[in-house]
């Protein structure tokens, strides 16, 4: 058995009970919803938190609201409820595709929104029991001082692995949060801006924050948009690359568009220019070329997740003509 | 820290209601396999790579490996292999897997059937395909998947025809 | 006895026949051992449910995690951290100073040394000096739970001494003075075999077309998804009983009366259900010794479960092979010499290497006839964990580079692959090259199967760029004569009891792990006893109880087990339809027992009764009804040193059609389909044999595409020796949503030897298909991957490298390339 560390066990059932046990614990706590990368992370013993605070109670956080601004879901709705409802099936395709191609079923069944915006950042040499990481000598993301995958660097490279959070940003979300330190306060940033480069710790959030609500903005309906991922097995593995690309489109040409590649750093890419390239053009097979050519220059991929760097970084072209290509074929 | 089973955990298994002391670092399959004797479910992997902890609840297959055996206190039903059978008589699923040799060395099956009850409970016509991705989390090392899906084919049309069993099954 | 028609045209030359001695006696039983003693089979060849089936699929099934025993404790063991170290010091006193943790042991409490091999007993229990691999078990600690033990174990302090670490074989050569096992007599060399049958160079110089190629074969373990566990206990009598997840409760009795200094009349191993093992339980381990001692120490019982990490440090997984090939033929299609020079890495124990160093060269002279055959190979010791017996033990990595190598030499002189094959196809009743009895040899029909089945005539060759499809054959054996132990008692015996309560109860020593061996004893005992599945007991595997059947290794156990049963049942059977031939005035001969009945064929409606009434007057005529059997196979091999080592009663034969599609932008490969067509002589029950052919299918496909045991090199800031990803997340076996269709052809020689005519169906069936695969990706794109595992990364590597397209385009035209005299290389 990969046994758990010990902890004291914290079950609030509304927001202000979760966030006033953060006001009191927060740099002692670990929030957990479905668990299926906390539980883990935990049996590799990367987290010895004093408390665990389970969330699934907390009931108000786990809705899905067609709002005026847009389509707000809670930070509890699970990656399978998004994959099947009917709203983000019409209206947001790509995040449905996206949400469905995590991990397995099981996982989907248990995983959260939320917990997919907030996944630990991922590496070959963190992710890995302690006896593991004690003969490793540990790693600069948790309890060493030395970054195996860039030996002479002082940062950590560890990736992001989310497959929802490059769609989100491809359509321009956002995201809510409140914070126990400041009594409750929301604040609201862009998906993309939520992330920053950092391996170890790779968003916004700081100790005592919680994602509230996540909001797809109503202008998102109808663009029409792809997501593709790359991975070895055709399900449970954690993406090696993904591509995410949405594009406002109207008689036939494009006005705007947003590419992001992600699984290749800490902070998923929204590639640049990428209007340039496309606004005034069809979106068609010469415009996903373009795109590509243009991805390829930004993305430098790192040996973090166990898969060829070279060949992942050569796959960046492939993957934005199939996402490009997935999004002109969207009716 | 010290773990000590203080912590009452009343779970839901099987139609039955079941009390015990946890730690509050216990696992449902901890729980299930060494608390309540129920050792159908399996530990593959420990880490929720493998699919052979599976367990049902809220018609929705989770791993018992990764999910906190507190979470479930007062919580959903959860089923496990042991309780899909009702009343001494096998599941079309149960009776399925042992005809069409869907278990080999069987210790993949109580996951596999897990992923599988939980399809059929609530689409019966399911297609190949749609077999394969409910099954695409659980592990299988001997069969290559091949009998098992046939199984559940198998499985799917007899639950469609109203539970007909076949003549074995029947003799029991 | 059926005979499978033979494909016209097709006659064994004379030369090629068995002389008349070497044939077999067949056994003294009036209708032969190939067929049902009733006019026609009732069980056997019937797709029958397995006996413990119903067991598994209600979760009722007893595996060795499932097991508690009162009081019992849990262990966890302590593992280096370096590939290569001398053990300094272990204080292990802050652990035993925990409350809740009731014994540490380290190596001085385990020192005997053992190994599955007697000529190569190199292992401990518990490192006593030095570790050898990451992993390596220094010490074990027991304690009132998991959490508790683990805890114990962080407060374990071993002292390490770096030394410096062997990564590959090639350095294992180049440095014979940093030896990683102290048994090897010379450097870091575990065993060396060279042998040459025939002239290698005269045939080789006499072909019209020679290609020489270099192929790695990677490494591989097994991922049975029941990590190994062990639950022993020391009684108060001084009775040990062990409980295993093995498959050679027989072997691991020994051992561990051995280790442990006890009287092997005072141990019992008992193995519960397993859950898969494929090889990677079929010696004993590091967990049965510390649990047991620790049982004998503490007065308690004693469980140690492996976390799937030391799953992957236990490994005795596939050997890592650099396998060097010359293969000559001539224009007409004639197969002439073959030269193998292969270096195989070990890792840091013997476990089967003395075998798999034998099986890597003497398990290829079956299915074609060569004229002349050489290899020699060595196995060397690296700190790695240590290689063993995986699925196809030793011979799946050469008949991968083989059957690549037919593929290379078809193409060469303008052949059909398939044709090729059959021209060259060794025959039945007849030796190899090397020495080996050939018995039953479907080999041609299970082309013919597989060539129909996937229309390889419409499609090779022909299909568009991107798709292909690719052949390979194979052959295996059915268990072989080599003794683990030099011993000449049976290698497999059954006991058998009928009462008159109207049901049998078999007992045997031998291993289900999943292959269904617990019902062919059933199946058995009901075809000659007339009785229906359910009122037969079989009990199994259970030191005490059962007798001794060597286990679950090399395909033996339908072969060796099938016929001991076989000599069981018909014993009893000859003295149940004795006394009924007496009481009805018939011959025995015509006494049939079927379907829960006896009755006379003369007089049926007259005579007849229920197998239940027809026991107990054999009880009343013969007294208590029991019976031993019980088989030795016959001496076989060449008549030279190692000429035993791949010697089998039998051998099965494989082909495989696989048909590929290939996405040429990122490589994948994309295995639509697998044909496997295998001639397993008898389909005792073709569920089962199906589920092995599917499975071993599974399995090479998974060693094509996508497994690959690795280790990290040494790095600014790490040692060397850290396996690259201990766990099912990194180490990738396919999902349902990976594994392609699978078509099982069942076809059936009926084998003189075999308990009506089976032979082995567990192991056979994985061999070609890593080849067919890596011949259909030529057909599709025009790459050649002489290494595996073919993945994304490495074909689009080969695509860009090589000129693909144009090499593609040159194999589809008709003509036959221009015949070298030398030898061509890839």
């Amino acid at each position: 058995m990969l046994t758990l560390p010990a902890f004291e066990w914290v079950e609030p059932r509304t927001l202000d009970e979760l966030l006033a046990h953060l006001a009191a614990h927060a740099p002692e706590s670990l929030i957990v919803a479905g668990g299926t990368d906390a539980v883990p992370n935990l049996k590799h013993r990367l987290h010895e938190p004093r408390y665990v605070v389970h969330i699934e109670r907390v009931r108000e956080l786990d809705f899905i609201r067609d709002e005026a601004e847009g389509l707000e879901l809670g930070p509890l709705v699970t990656l399978t409820r998004i994959a099947s409802d009917p709203r983000v099936r019409r209206d947001f395709p790509s995040l449905a595709k996206a949400a469905g191609l995590v991990a397995g079923p099981q996982l989907r069944n248990m995983g959260t929104l939320g917990g997919n915006l907030c996944l630990d950042t991922r590496c070959t040499y963190y992710n890995q029991t302690l006896f593991w990481r004690e003969a490793l000598g540990f790693c600069l993301k948790k309890s060493g001082t030395v970054c195996h995958v860039v030996p002479s660097g002082r940062r950590c490279v560890a990736a992001h692995s989310s497959d929802t959070a490059p769609v989100l940003i491809s359509l321009g979300a956002e995201v809510e949060i409140a914070s126990a330190g400041a009594r409750g306060a929301r604040r609201t940033v862009t998906v993309d801006e939520f992330f920053v480069a950092d391996g170890v710790h790779n968003n916004v959030l700081g100790p005592g924050d919680v994602v509230t609500r996540v909001r797809i903005p109503a202008r998102a309906c109808g663009l029409r948009a792809g997501y593709q991922k790359l991975r070895p097995r055709e399900a449970i593995d954690f993406p090696m690359l993904s591509v995410a690309f949405a594009a406002r489109v109207s008689g036939g040409i494009c006005q705007e568009a947003r590419l992001v590649v992600s699984a290749i750093a800490a902070k998923p890419r929204t590639i640049g220019g990428v209007d340039t390239v496309v606004a005034g053009r069809p979106l068609d097979a010469a415009g996903g070329r373009a795109l590509s050519v243009l991805a390829y220059k930004q993305c430098h991929p790192l040996i973090s997740v166990p898969y060829d760097q070279d060949y992942r970084r050569d796959m960046v072209p492939v993957y934005v003509r199939r996402a490009v290509a997935e999004a002109g074929a969207a009716p | 820290m010290e773990a000590v089973p203080n912590t009452l955990c009343r779970l839901r298994v099987n139609g039955d209601v079941h009390v015990c002391a946890v730690a509050p670092n216990t696992t449902l399959l901890e729980a299930l396999r060494y608390g309540l004797g129920l050792t159908g479910s399996k530990q593959g992997c420990d880490k929720g790579d493998c699919g052979a902890c599976t367990v049902v609840a809220d018609g929705a297959a989770r791993l018992a490996c990764i999910s906190f055996a507190l979470a479930y206190h007062d919580g959903p039903e959860i089923t496990t292999i042991e309780g899909v059978a009702k009343d001494g008589r096998l599941h079309p699923l149960q009776d399925a897997l042992d005809l069409t040799g869907g278990a080999q060395c069987g210790f993949c099956t109580p996951g596999i059937l897990m992923s599988a009850w939980a399809l059929l409970e609530r689409n019966t016509r399911p297609s190949r395909d749609e077999i394969a991705r409910a099954l695409s989390g659980n592990l299988c090392r001997c069969t290559g998947y091949t009998k098992i899906f046939e199984a559940v084919e198998l499985a799917a049309r007899m639950m469609r025809e109203r539970g007909a069993v076949t003549a074995e099954s029947r003799d029991r | 006895m059926s005979e499978s028609p033979k494909p016209p045209g097709m006659e064994i030359p004379a030369d090629r026949m068995m002389p008349g001695a070497d044939r077999l006696t067949p056994p003294a039983w009036p209708s032969g051992r190939a067929s049902s003693p009733n006019p026609e089979f009732r069980v056997i060849g019937k797709r029958n449910r397995k006996v413990e089936g119903l067991a598994k699929v209600t979760g009722r099934a007893v595996y060795a995690d499932d097991i508690t025993l009162p009081r019992m404790l849990h262990a966890k063991l302590k593992r280096s951290i370096h590939a290569h170290a001398r053990i300094r010091s272990i204080d292990a006193s802050e652990a035993l100073a925990m409350p809740g943790v009731h014994a540490v042991i380290t190596g001085k409490d385990l020192p005997a040394y053992y190994g599955i091999i007697p000529w190569t007993e190199d292992e401990q229990a518990l490192c006593e000096t030095k570790t050898r691999y990451v992993g390596d078990a220094v010490a074990a600690v027991a304690a009132d739970s998991e959490y508790l033990a683990e805890e114990a174990l962080n407060k374990v302090r071993v002292e390490y001494e770096p030394l410096p670490a062997v990564m590959d074989i090639d350095t294992a050569l180049a440095h014979p003075e940093w030896k990683v096992n102290e048994k090897a007599r010379e450097g870091n060399v575990s065993k060396h075999v060279h042998l040459e049958f025939g002239d290698v160079e005269a045939t080789l110089a006499a072909s019209d077309a020679v290609i020489e190629c270099e192929y790695w074969y990677e490494g591989s373990t097994h991922t049975p998804i029941e990590p190994h566990c062990a639950v022993a206990e020391f009684d108060a009598t001084g009775l040990l009983t062990v409980w295993s997840s093995t498959q050679v409760a027989h072997y691991l009795h020994r051992d561990l009366a051995k280790v442990l200094g006890l009287p092997t009349q005072r141990v019992r191993v008992i193995q519960p259900v397993v859950g898969g093992a494929f090889g990677g339980k079929s010696e004993p381990f590091s967990l049965e010794f510390c649990a047991a001692k620790l049982s004998m120490i503490t007065g308690r019982p004693v469980k140690i479960l492996y976390t799937r990490e030391e799953v992957f440090y236990a490994h005795r997984g596939r050997h890592p092979m650099r396998l060097r090939y010359r293969t000559g033929v001539r224009r007409d299609g004639t197969l002439t010499g073959v030269d193998a020079r292969i270096a195989i890495d070990g890792g840091a124990y013997s476990s089967f290497g003395l075998v798999t160093t034998y099986y890597s060269g003497q398990l290829l002279t079956a299915p074609y006839r060569m004229q002349a055959y050489r290899f020699d190979s060595t196995r060397v010791f690296t700190n790695k964990p240590c290689c063993g017996p995986k699925r196809g033990h030793g011979s799946v990595q050469p008949r991968f580079a083989f059957e690549c190598q037919i593929d290379k030499l078809a193409e060469a002189i303008g052949i059909d692959p398939i044709e090729l094959r059959r021209r060259n196809a060794l025959g039945e009743h007849t030796r190899t090259v090397n020495g080996m009895r050939v018995t039953s040899n479907g080999f041609l029909e299970c082309l013919d199967r597989a060539e129909r089945a996937s229309e390889w005539k419409r499609k090779f060759r022909r299909l568009p760029y991107g798709r292909g499809v690719g052949v390979a054959g194979s052959m295996y054996i059915s268990g072989t004569n080599y003794c683990i132990y030099p011993n000449e008692m049976p290698q497999s015996g059954v006991q058998l009891k009928l009462d008159r309560s109207g049901r049998a109860t078999v007992f045997c020593g031998c291993s289900d792990i999943g292959q269904g061996v617990d019902s062919v004893l059933a199946y058995i005992v009901a075809e000659e006893l007339g009785l229906e599945l359910r009122d037969i007991r079989v009990v199994a595997a259970d030191t005490d109880l059962t007798p001794v059947d060597l286990g679950s290794y090399s395909s033996r156990e339908t072969f060796m087990v099938g016929n001991a049963c076989l000599d069981a049942a018909r014993k009893l059977r000859l003295l149940v339809a004795g006394a009924l031939a007496e009481r009805w005035g018939c011959d025995p001969g015509a006494i049939t027992l079927a379907g829960g009945v006896a009755a006379s064929t003369r007089e049926p409606e007259r005579h007849c009764m229920s197998v239940k009434e027809a026991f107990q007057i054999a009880e009343s005529r013969h007294g208590t009804l029991g019976s031993v059997g019980w088989y030795q196979s016959p001496k076989l091999g060449g008549d030279y040193r190692g000429g035993t080592i791949g010697a089998s009663p039998a051998y099965s034969f494989t082909a495989h059609v696989v048909e590929v599609a290939c996405d040429v932008d990122t490589g994948r490969v994309n295995v639509e389909k697998i044909w496997i067509a295998h001639d397993c002589g008898r389909a005792l029950n073709p569920v089962t044999v199906e589920g092995q052919m599917e499975g071993s299918a599974y399995m090479g496909f998974a060693e094509a595409l996508f497994e690959e045991q690795l280790f990290k090199p040494a790095a600014a800031g790490h040692g060397p020796g850290l396996h690259h990803g201990p766990s099912l997340l990194d180490y990738r076996i396919p999902t349902s949503l990976d594994t392609p269709e699978l078509e099982s052809l069942i076809v059936e020689s009926v084998d003189p030897e075999g308990p009506y005519g089976a032979k082995e169906a567990g192991e056979g069936p994985l061999h070609p298909s890593v080849p067919a695969i890596a011949n259909a990706i030529y057909d599709a794109i025009g790459v050649r991957c002489d290494r595996l595992p073919f993945s994304p990364p490495r074909v689009l590597a080969l695509l860009r490298a090589t000129d693909a397209r144009a090499q593609w385009e040159r194999s589809r035209a008709q003509g036959a390339i221009a015949l070298a005299g030398g030898a061509s290389p890839c």
